[in-house]
């Protein structure tokens, strides 16, 4: 019994390391996953879907009043497309709520979580679009 | 210990639970399309059901999706390095990769600078789609990444014996090399490459190779819509053993469309200075890469 116990918590803890957020074309250490920086009602400056990662930018007005420039970027293109990515999904003046695990270095740069239209739909990164930082998609690889 | 043991069980039946309302609610979030589909467009959702019946002989010709193609290709086995030599210890001790460094430190010419790839990297990164080609005296392998194709010469010619050096008669080296295949049985189709432009990584986690490697890759069709690569290289200028390049496998495109998608150096740029520099770099960081399919397996 108290081998298939060690071998129940093995696989569980395997289990558990299963998916963690890791990114493709680097290591995730940049950015810090624990929790989201949200810019609410951010204005698009840029939508550039471009590889090896497309880029969002956007200007967000803090509690002080100032205006943060952010770039944050996605999966792939050809990932992003399996959930519904295009190139024209944001553009430039589009008001939206933006989810971002901010890099490590403090500057306004990330790595997109996800974004929440107007109407109440939500958009999510291939790689760390899920709440946690893990996959929004399990079969999307990069 | 019987609750303990129940509790794990509950537990591991909790995670797998969580785990598909997690995709179902993921896929809720997926906008819906209903548009007619185009025969120019690839679809990665349009998968090959089953095995497809049995492999053609002596036929690897058709459209693959990859790893990373989004298709739902299996993915590939790691590499497993064997020791370095001490030349190759020196120059594996100058590559920063990606993997540990990030975009803001590391020198990946490729990452950095979109530089070619070459063999034997090319065949286990950034492997999304594959066409595979075949004339009366070569076989041709179109890489969807990075727009690339590699040419396989099955006349039964022998790989060429100097590549590189000063001597007058020496080949030059090239990314992809000097490469010959031939049929190993009816569905194993066997590619030596040697004469590698050495200023290539072999490996994504940095590791290097000579002009001198050779490299072998063994493509097996197991059924109509499995395909899959094993490599290996040997090069005992900086590794004491074969290194063990790991396994890629492929699925069948049923329209047999490719998407584009390559590393443009301008927009490598744009991202390097918009995105990737700024968010800077950890040295610390542990590899994260090298406990995923693909990439790691230090010595």
């Amino acid at each position: 019994m108290k081998t298939k116990l060690v071998m129940m918590v093995v696989l569980l803890a395997g289990l558990a390391a299963i998916d963690r957020p890791a990114l493709a074309h680097h290591g995730a250490a940049a950015f810090d996953m624990s929790k989201p920086v949200v810019l609410k009602n951010a204005t698009i400056t840029e939508f550039l879907w471009i590889n090896p990662h497309p880029l969002i930018k956007a200007d967000f007005k803090n509690d002080k009043g100032e205006v943060e420039h952010w770039t944050m970027e996605m999966g792939s293109t050809v990932s992003a497309q399996l959930l519904g990515w295009t190139r024209t999904t944001l553009g430039y003046g589009d008001v939206v709520t933006l989810y971002v695990w901010p890099a490590k270095t403090k500057l306004p740069v990330g790595r997109f979580n996800k974004v929440e239209f107007s109407d109440g739909t939500v958009m999510r990164d291939t790689q760390t679009g899920a709440d946690d930082g893990r996959r929004a998609d399990g079969d999307v690889r990069q | 210990m019987r609750n303990l043991y129940t509790g794990a069980v509950a537990g591991l039946a909790g995670m797998l639970v969580l785990s598909a309302l997690a995709t179902a609610q993921n896929a809720q979030n997926a906008p819906q399309n209903n548009a007619p589909k185009s025969p120019w467009k690839y679809y990665p959702a349009d998968r090959a059901v089953g095995d497809g019946g049995p492999a053609p002989k002596r036929d690897l010709s058709g459209t693959w999706a990859g790893p990373s193609s989004g298709s739902g290709a299996p993915r590939q086995k790691g590499e497993v390095a064997p020791p370095l030599t001490d030349l190759g210890k020196q120059l594996y001790a100058r590559n920063k990769p990606i993997g540990k460094f990030s975009p803001g430190g590391t020198n990946d010419p490729h990452s950095r600078y979109c530089d070619p790839f070459g063999v034997p990297q090319n065949m286990t990164q950034e492997i999304r789609g594959l066409t595979i080609a075949t004339t009366p005296n070569r076989t041709f392998l179109l890489l969807q990444y990075m727009d690339l194709w590699r040419e396989i010469w099955t006349d039964g010619r022998s790989l060429p014996a100097k590549v590189g050096g000063r001597d007058r008669d020496a080949h030059d080296p090239k990314y992809n090399g000097y490469s010959v295949g031939r049929w190993e049985d009816d569905y194993t189709f066997v590619v030596e490459t040697t004469g590698l432009a050495a200023e290539t990584w072999a490996t994504k986690s940095g590791y290097p190779h000579s002009v001198d490697a050779h490299v072998v890759e063994r493509f097996h069709r197991s059924t109509h819509n499995d395909l899959s690569l094993a490599i290996t290289m040997t090069d005992p200028k900086l590794y004491t053993a074969p290194f063990n390049m790991g396994e890629v496998y492929f699925r069948w495109v049923p329209n047999q469309q490719l998407d584009d998608f390559t590393c443009i150096p301008s927009e490598q740029q744009l991202y390097l200075k918009e995105m990737g520099d700024p968010a800077g770099s950890d040295p610390n960081e542990q590899n994260p890469q090298g406990t995923r399919g693909g990439r790691g397996g230090r010595p």
